[in-house]
């Protein structure tokens, strides 16, 4: 290992990245515009429910209980008058749920029975279903205790005060964006992947086994270039957030600093693995991208939390670096972290990049297949 | 015709024997999405279950009891611990160990039962992740309005009786997460595989010189584009249809709709990815460069595909901009036809937006490439057209010039003019 040899590779992978604008812009850049775009989907509201109405009593009682549903802010409704109405607008996307009050409904709570209201959901998106069955819930059980106590005051019994901790206005958004942060640095890394795998291509690779160069100097050189022309990109990222969406960073900056590069040590580790297997960059591509983009979404823990009761789930996404800098990223962000209450992913990142460089340093070959 | 048809199928061949030489690749294109899709359906989809959550019991009655057993029996969530104050629940919070806080206060059961009264339970979800705190939410909210409901039936007086709801949910009786998560795969695995393949055609030609060889055969534009499209739309054709197999077979999810509006619907979505792959391989000058745009391309498309945030939902510019996302229209279409059954009556607005994206993306790449396969060329072809405006209006000046002074006098202008186009020019036809 010679740090002359080290620091030529360097500074030849630098000018790789430098001499062409447009790859400059998406290593360096592309990381901070990739999150505003992200980032611009969420509105800082929460989502609104379309509700069908079908009235089938239009009683003054009825017509209460759909008051009720109509005075709640996150209902959108929409009134139809009968089922293949709400078949089409169901099937059609065009609402949520429909809520059908039948015929004798006034008779009967009057009688002092039980009414039943058929609602008819959507169930593709689980997620709004859910919402949509929660608030319909606590409307129908506020109305029928108002019933209940008829004359006295209709106090409700049990109110629940929810609050998002770290988030006061309860913005999607606020919690999307740091744990976006480490899709967005997917690009760098599989640049490094990318370049790796054109060497190979286009031959020279075969240039370079004519020279001293090592086969570590080599690695070692183009790990550390891009690693550190990605962690250059932190800082636009940053300034997006907190000048762009006002989220402050509110543990380290340091700490995110350190842990980011060894997020960006361990998924450029595990592109340069990608690249030593593959012949052309299009199959680096195609497996980069398969590694790297869908996983990033469906299994870090992005969106839904890693379900750790599955063995093979929690081994897939405690394997993947992301699923870590998602965790580490939302810490510093919201939850003001430190080191101590962030050891676990912490060390877990350690350990990946350990791993992956390894495996990276391992099997690559300084010769042609 | 004849010649047209035969001109292109060599370049159809060529591009297919190029794929099947390289193993890695076509494994990958063609059983990557299987695995990838056998993989994450199998791993996800279990929806937000377990979230661990710490109760603050300060009542300590069988009615505070009755609360947190009912809480423990949902699938969301479970009690894993019990706090004795809320500092130290936070404390827990903020290292990661639970993920909800419910705070029982105390006189909780009284306030409960008294008429005039009411209990109020305090529920803290760890916001940083937004999903967990809306789930958690919601299942207290259905726990309290529960409580609330056998509460109201216990007190039911001769005057009223309480309202129940009954709850069908249609397309997916059971409200099973793994449908609409697996047919988001689809869409999605179907969209890089098909827009890196078309992303890297003529780049990786250009890269490794044999686009100069190509562009001296007789092949004409729409020919190139068309033997280079050919191929990128069987490989997307059959990954739909072997994904959907799979998900048919293997994650028992029946096709509600019709199978061939599905793979109908699926031409113009790969054509569209088609379109955007051949653009950005006629910008990009190395693969590399081409794969950040694909990368750069795919977040913003994802992003408005109405996947993460329903795209009525989003701020206004980005809805107005996810109309023009062909996989914003692409899952609406395979969730309609897949989940909920639908026909072309409901369907031929995103088609058609589909059509429309794919034709204009198309136009756009011929248009490029008229304009000369070489990424500079467009920059000269600039160039050479501003100098010749510049040199006529010099002409013309000089010549008003000349015509005032009588036809003596007035210098001649310098004329450097360039042949217009030096480019070796791929010309349709014979």
């Amino acid at each position: 290992m010679s740090v002359r040899r080290f620091i030529s590779i360097l500074l030849k992978e630098y000018r790789h990245i430098l001499r062409e604008p447009r790859t400059l812009w998406m290593v360096f850049l592309s990381p901070a515009f990739v999150l505003v775009a992200l980032s611009a989907i969420f509105t800082s509201g929460s989502s609104r429910i379309d509700l069908a109405l079908w009235d089938q009593d239009r009683t003054p009682l009825s017509r209460q209980f759909a008051g009720t549903l109509s005075s709640d802010a996150d209902f959108s409704i929409g009134h139809v008058s009968d089922y293949e109405e709400i078949e089409g607008l169901l099937v059609e996307r065009r609402i949520d749920a429909a809520v059908i009050i039948p015929p004798g409904f006034a008779d009967t709570v009057q009688r002092g029975d039980t009414a039943s209201v058929q609602v008819i959901l959507d169930g593709v998106d689980t997620l709004i279903a859910g919402q949509a069955t929660g608030s319909l819930l606590g409307h129908a059980a506020h109305f029928g205790l108002a019933l209940s106590r008829q004359l006295s005051l209709p106090s409700v019994p049990l109110q629940i005060h929810p609050r998002s901790a770290y988030l006061p206005n309860e913005a999607e958004r606020d919690s999307m964006i740091p744990g976006l942060v480490p899709i967005v640095f997917s690009l760098p890394v599989i640049a490094a992947a990318l370049a790796l795998a054109r060497e190979r291509e286009t031959g020279s690779l075969e240039a370079l086994i004519a020279t001293p160069v090592r086969g570590l100097e080599f690695l070692g050189g183009k790990l550390i270039a891009y690693v550190s022309a990605a962690l250059g990109g932190l800082l636009p990222v940053w300034l997006v957030a907190t000048v762009l969406f006002g989220i402050p960073l509110r543990g380290s900056p340091v700490l995110l600093v350190a842990l980011a590069a060894d997020f960006l040590l361990a998924s450029v580790g595990m592109a340069l693995f990608i690249g030593n297997l593959v012949r052309s960059q299009q199959a680096a591509t195609v497996i980069a991208l398969f590694v790297f983009f869908v996983p990033g979404f469906f299994l870090a823990g992005l969106i839904d939390p890693i379900d750790t009761t599955d063995l093979a789930s929690t081994i897939f996404s405690y394997a993947l670096p992301s699923t870590h800098f998602v965790t580490i990223c939302r810490a510093l962000f919201l939850k003001g972290a430190t080191l101590t209450e962030i050891w676990q992913p912490a060390l877990a990142l350690l350990v990946l990049s350990a791993v992956w460089l390894g495996l990276g340093a391992l099997t690559f070959r300084k010769r042609m297949h | 015709m004849r010649d047209i048809l035969h001109r292109t199928w060599g370049l159809v061949v060529k591009e297919i024997l190029l794929l099947s030489r390289d193993r890695l690749l076509l494994g990958f294109v063609l059983l990557g999405p299987l695995l990838e899709l056998l993989l994450m359906g199998g791993l996800t989809g279990g929806g937000v279950q377990n979230l661990p959550l710490a109760v603050v019991d300060l009542d300590r009655t069988r009615f505070s009891r009755e609360l947190v057993t009912r809480l423990d029996q949902t699938d969301e969530l479970f009690v894993k611990t019990y706090a004795d104050s809320v500092a130290q629940a936070r404390e827990w919070m903020q290292s990661g160990q639970i993920s909800v806080i419910v705070v029982v206060p105390p006189s909780y059961g009284e306030a409960l039962t008294a008429p005039q009264q009411s209990a109020e339970v305090q529920v803290v979800a760890d916001g940083s992740n937004h999903v967990v705190s809306t789930v958690a939410i919601a299942t207290t909210e259905d726990v309290a309005a529960e409580i609330v409901q056998d509460l109201a039936a216990r007190q039911a007086v001769a005057s009223g009786g309480p309202v129940e709801l009954r709850f069908v949910a249609r397309f997916n009786e059971f409200l099973d997460d793994r449908p609409h998560a697996i047919t988001a795969m689809l869409g999605l695995i179907v969209y890089q595989v098909t827009l890196i393949i078309a992303s890297q055609s003529f780049t990786r030609e250009r890269e490794l010189g044999t686009l100069e060889q190509l562009r001296v055969t007789p092949l004409g534009r729409l020919e190139l584009i068309a033997g280079k499209a050919l191929p990128t739309l069987l490989i997307g054709l059959v990954d739909c249809l072997l994904m959907t197999g799979v998900i048919v077979v293997w994650f028992d999810i029946p096709v509600r709709g019709s199978m061939l509006l599905l793979l109908l619907m699926t031409i113009p979505f790969v054509l569209a990815q088609i379109g955007w792959g051949t653009l950005i391989s006629l910008v990009s000058r190395t693969q590399q460069q081409a794969l950040l745009f694909v990368f750069a391309l795919a977040m913003l498309e994802v992003a408005m595909s109405g996947f993460m945030v329903p795209a009525g939902d989003m701020p206004g510019v980005m809805r107005v901009l996810s109309t023009v996302s062909s996989v914003q229209h692409y899952l609406v279409i395979v969730r309609g036809v897949m989940l909920r059954g639908a026909g072309v009556k409901s369907l031929w607005l995103s088609g058609l937006a589909l059509g429309g994206i794919a034709l204009t993306l198309s136009a756009l790449a011929w248009l490029r490439l008229r304009l000369g396969l070489d990424t500079n060329s467009l920059r000269r072809r600039l160039q050479v057209l501003w100098r010749n405006y510049q040199d006529s209006r010099h002409e013309r000046k000089a010549r008003r010039g000349a015509d005032k002074t009588g036809g003596r006098g007035g210098k001649k202008p310098k004329l450097t003019r360039e042949p217009a186009y030096a480019d070796v020019r791929v010309e349709i036809g014979d």
